[in-house]
């Protein structure tokens, strides 16, 4: 194959995992932003997307019943909807009773939800490998020279990037938006000034999982294959990407995400597959080393 | 509170750890009569729960008194079983005599790591710890230098012996890996009130008034790490010997997070903390065994119950500074708490307002006003630490 | 303080003075099996083919009139908590454990196992050296990875193939087979144009596959899980590579269809023990109807069905020789030679492993179904 079509499909296969990686990676860094929590249990809400999916679309059988698209489009809503909820559930159960203690507690409490929520996945889905059925897509490939693009892969990319650019808009462009922003900068300025706090606290618990459970979705539809602990991996690679990007910055997320994605697969194929991740976590370090809070967070001084 | 009742607690409180050490040392044959022939059972459970307080010890240097975010503490633990088991098997040391070579090597590549990346501020710091956990594991698993076995392991690691006796059984190991948890309490006691461990106290509670103070931060930072991951090497020899086999799955990003957990839980920064953490984090999915493929389950809300209830961790930490001599301390327990009035609570979750008060009751002979330690201090303390700071100033 | 002192030592002697109560109980085996954590699909069968075998002992009078109890201890899927769990059950007072898995678990308990005289009949682990090791109660109803490695190796040859691609996935199981499997290439003409591994916890092969096409194989010979072959196969599919791929017995779970789906599955292949639709034995099917009416669905894997087997020729030892590990150790080296267990016949050699050709080729067929070549 020649040289330039390996790297357009390793750019394909980098811009399709990053994409995944930043939608999870935008429900970290949205709560981060205003709570200063790392939500662990977020990897688990990304799981749980995929296997309510599953059961819409497989055990349900939306997919044969309505049709690939109407199918797939009605339970997006609907998982988005209860990994919504879900997210809704855990700030008020796991994290609300913490808001003012320490901030590890809230990590700790967050780490027994994902152990959790994982564990409730498996006793719940069973811990068998789940298939969303092979055919729910029809199997089209285009072919440019020898670079195949399949179309699946191109739809996640694009639901990808779309949801991210609205979420743009959002958190630019409305009062809720704004309000996001405020809240994030400085929560008690932001209560000075009439925002209600938490609102917008309930609000990024609401946005934030329901990306992740999007997320969980485009996994199921794009591999078809999930397992009850497949929130532990993506969860710390998005993870990993909102960090890099800067912890807090929504567009720092997506950059982030992104950038994880083509790491990861020039590393794999022009390196070494299994070295990969390793190769991937000293790029992100050196990162950090030389931008200590992150590729787009602004140097702000420390706080005193 | 007056002297002689406070001198009297404490004579109690000594007696009462005396007692407690006294039984802990006659379990293996109190275990024998109460839990019959499940006895062993329960001791292996003890040791497993004791190594991982000696790792978790190791790590409340580092997280707990330093206050440096560290997930990934099974990286030194690895890089100390790994270091053991090859001088064991490729050079056929005997394992003891690797106990050195291990805490140095986990040392040593703390020290490398650490070096660059302590300036580094909480998140981002976590996030950089736990990359190195996974780098070393993905290194172990692909047999790097050829040494590792690759993802089989090692196998065959021998016994410890000492002076010529043999541990092979549980009670066995229990002498050992619980007389290694006393020599870790003891150490860090101490290393906790020496000159270094009121460095990192300081730290904790103010970087940037530390650093004003004249002392060098990163030094006292990479230190914290070298000291906390030697002994995580240390512990590592011990794991070796024990499991008597190793392979990369077993010092994962798991492992790190469920030491992590110990601390917090446990309430970082207090060794009983960290020791009770230890006893719950590691000995309750064994308990909950009876809940069989839903023990985790149970675990997992367990953790998020008791962080609720106790959000300073089990046993929140001493407060910070450092124990006043006697004349002075009903003085300064008179200031005002000013930690806890409302008016200076930040917003959110810098807020510490119900962690003041909880630690307030186990604070109560002592002089500083408590503080949740989450790198928030009270007025009072930083008064305190201004007359104790001088002596770090070089 | 000394009065203290003087009602711990009190406390000590009152609790040193109480006997131990031992009442006579029903015979006990171990089930150590992955119930949570990663491999817990497998486990969760495991442990429901030996509770159904032992009921149905139980009901038909027991062991020579004892009945058996069995005692399940989850090992996680990983060596430390598999060391506790053997402690655990060592203590509990079986005389023989069935399990487990992943072969680095069962490595970490096979010490505790040996010292505390309990016979141990490993299921799913084949690596080679856990049976050179001397273990004198050590047994598996698994085959070993070389006996694999050959079969797989012959079956390449004989399909006519010469130049292979072959991956594995870095864990221990599919490193030693593939390993295994490039030394009998090495020496019987095959051209190896393609050696790496895979990241199991990945989802998108697309990269290795590129890269394999690169190389331009006549086969790929994968060593790893069935949950990565799935994806491989509809991978490869969306990637218009056109290359027959032959699997090693860890890709034996009819899971592969439907996570593969039956068009990119089809013309998959595989050697392994006989799936389960193939085992022909009268117990095999009792097993299957009873499973099926219990749990309404099948065991997924062959590993369960071993589990069942391990547990059956045990209570076979027991009933021969009595509830004695020795004996029954004996009993399984020497005597053991026509049983028919639930998947086919089995004795075991002087080591502890399983004689005999358990090895078989398998195709999926365009209607998904694993056809016996």
């Amino acid at each position: 194959m020649p040289d330039f079509e390996f790297f357009l499909q390793q750019l394909s296969n980098g811009l399709t995992r990053g994409s995944i990686y930043a939608l999870i990676a935008l429900g970290y860094t949205m709560v981060y932003g205003v709570m200063k929590l790392i939500n662990f249990a977020h990897g688990e809400l990304f799981a749980l997307g995929a296997y309510l999916g599953y059961t819409l679309l497989v055990v349900f059988g939306l997919g044969g019943s309505l049709g690939p698209p109407l199918a797939i489009g009605l339970s997006i809503i609907m998982v988005v909807g209860l990994v919504s909820l879900a997210g809704y559930l855990l700030e008020r159960v796991a994290y609300r009773p913490l808001r003012s203690s320490d901030r590890l507690a809230a990590v700790v409490s967050a780490l027994g939800a994902s152990i959790f929520l994982q564990n409730a996945i498996m006793l719940q889905w069973g811990a068998q490998y789940r298939a969303f059925g092979a055919d729910l897509l029809p199997n089209v490939v285009f072919h440019i020279g020898g670079f195949n693009l399949p179309l699946v892969r191109v739809l996640v990319f694009v639901a990808a990037v779309a949801v991210m650019a609205a979420l743009h808009v959002f958190v630019h462009r409305t009062r809720l938006g704004l309000a996001i922003r405020a809240a994030a900068i400085d929560q008690g300025a932001a209560k000075l000034m009439g925002v209600d706090v938490q609102k917008v606290i309930i609000l990024v618990f609401i946005i934030g999982p329901a990306l992740g459970g999007l997320a969980g979705l485009l996994v199921g539809v794009y591999y078809g294959q999930i397992n009850f602990n497949m929130g532990q991996l993506y969860g710390l690679k998005a993870f990993t990407a909102a960090i890099v990007g800067g912890i807090g910055n929504i567009t720092g997320a997506m950059v982030g995400g992104l950038l994880l994605g083509l790491l990861e697969a020039l590393g794999e194929g022009y390196i070494s597959v299994i070295w990969k991740d390793a190769i991937t976590f000293l790029v992100l370090i050196l990162i950090l080393v030389f931008r200590p809070t992150g590729l787009l967070k602004e140097r702000v001084a420390e706080k005193l | 509170m007056s002297f002689a009742s406070a001198s009297r607690r404490k004579s109690f409180g000594s007696a009462l750890t005396v007692a407690a050490v006294f039984v802990f040392a006659c379990l293996p044959f109190l275990l024998g009569h109460l839990a019959g022939s499940s006895a062993p059972y329960w001791l292996d459970v003890l040791n497993t729960v004791g190594l991982y307080a000696i790792l978790a010890l190791s790590l409340n240097i580092i997280l707990g008194h330093a206050g440096l975010f560290h997930m990934g503490h099974a990286a030194f633990f690895a890089v100390g079983a790994y270091v053991s088991a090859i001088l064991n098997l490729t050079f056929d040391w005997p394992i003891m005599a690797t106990i050195p070579a291990a805490a140095l090597a986990a040392g040593l590549l703390a020290g490398l790591v650490a070096w660059p990346v302590v300036h580094l501020s909480g998140d981002y710091l976590l996030i950089v710890t736990i990359g190195i956990v996974e780098i070393v594991r993905i290194a172990l698993t692909n047999d790097i230098f050829g040494l590792t076995g690759g993802p089989n392991g090692l196998v065959g690691i021998s016994r410890p012996e000492i002076m010529g006796f043999r541990l092979t059984r549980p009670q066995h190991f229990f002498y050992l890996i619980w007389g290694l948890v006393a020599v870790s309490v003891l150490l860090f006691d101490w290393l906790e009130r020496s000159r270094f461990g009121r460095a990192l106290k300081y730290i904790r509670e103010d970087v940037v008034a530390a650093e004003s103070m004249g002392v060098n931060t990163n030094k006292y930072k990479i230190l914290a790490f070298v000291i906390g991951a030697a002994w995580a090497g240390l512990a590592g020899t011990v794991y070796a010997s024990r499991m008597r086999t190793i392979s990369p799955e077993s010092f994962n990003f798991t492992e790190s997070v469920f030491l992590f957990i110990i601390v917090i839980l446990g309430g970082r920064g207090n060794q009983k903390g960290v020791l009770l953490g230890s006893f719950l984090v590691m000995g309750l999915p064994e308990i909950f065994r009876g809940f069989e493929n839903k023990r985790l389950l149970v675990f997992g809300a367990a953790l998020v119950i008791m962080m609720i209830f106790r959000p300073g961790g089990l046993l929140p930490a001493r407060s910070p500074g450092y124990k006043l001599p006697e004349p002075y301390r009903s003085r300064y327990k008179r200031l005002p708490d000013l930690s806890s009035g409302g008016v200076f609570n930040g917003a959110g979750s810098r807020a510490n307002g119900p962690n003041a008060s909880a630690s307030e009751g186990f604070a109560s002979g002592q002089a500083a006003a408590p503080s949740s330690g989450s790198g928030e201090s009270s007025d009072s303390s930083k008064v305190i630490s201004v007359d104790v700071g001088q002596d770090l100033v070089k | 303080m000394r009065s203290l002192f003087c009602s711990c030592l009190l406390l000590a002697a009152v609790l040193l003075a109480v006997p131990s109560v031992r009442a006579d109980e029903p015979v006990k085996i171990g089930v150590m099996a992955p119930v949570t954590g990663d491999w817990a699909s497998e486990g969760q069968d495991m442990v429901k083919v030996v509770e159904i075998l032992a009921a149905e002992v139980n009901a038909s009078g027991g062991i020579n009139g004892v009945p058996v109890e069995i005692e399940v201890a989850d090992d996680g899927g990983t060596p430390k908590t598999a060391a506790l769990a053997a402690q655990k059950l060592v203590t509990s007072g079986v005389i023989a454990v069935v399990g487990t898995y992943g072969s680095s678990v069962t490595e970490a308990s096979q010490d505790i196992y040996d010292e505390a005289g309990v016979i141990q009949v490993a299921t799913g682990s084949t690596k080679i050296s856990l049976t050179g090791k001397g273990l004198p109660r050590f047994f598996r109803t698994c085959p070993r990875d070389d006996e694999q490695a050959k079969v797989l190796a012959a079956n390449v040859q004989k399909l006519g193939f010469s130049k292979v691609a072959l991956v594995h996935d870095n864990t221990s199981y599919a490193k030693g087979l593939a390993e295994e499997t490039r030394e009998i290439f090495k020496n019987s003409g095959i051209t190896e144009v393609y050696y790496d591994a895979i990241n199991p916890a990945d989802r998108d092969f697309t990269v290795s596959l590129t890269r394999i096409k690169a190389a331009d194989p006549d086969v790929i010979v994968f060593t790893g899980y069935y949950p990565q072959v799935s994806l491989i196969l509809r991978q490869k599919r969306d990637l218009d590579f056109d290359v027959p791929i032959i699997g090693g017995d860890a890709t034996n779970n009819t899971a592969l269809i439907e996570n593969a789906g039956k068009e990119a599955a089809s013309g998959y292949m595989f050697v392994s023990p006989p799936a389960l639709a193939d085992m022909n034995t009268e117990s095999a099917k009792n097993l299957m109807a009873t499973f099926q009416s219990k749990h309404n669905a099948q065991p997924s894997s062959v590993w369960a069905v071993l589990a069942g087997d391990a547990f059956l020729v045990l209570v076979e030892a027991m009933k021969a020789a009595g509830p004695d590990p020795e004996k029954m150790t004996e009993w399984l080296k020497t005597s053991l030679t026509d049983y028919q267990g639930l998947s086919g016949p089995i004795a075991f050699d002087e080591h502890g492993d399983r004689i005999g050709e358990v090895y078989r080729l398998y195709e999926v067929s365009a209607d998904g179904v694993f056809v016996l070549q």
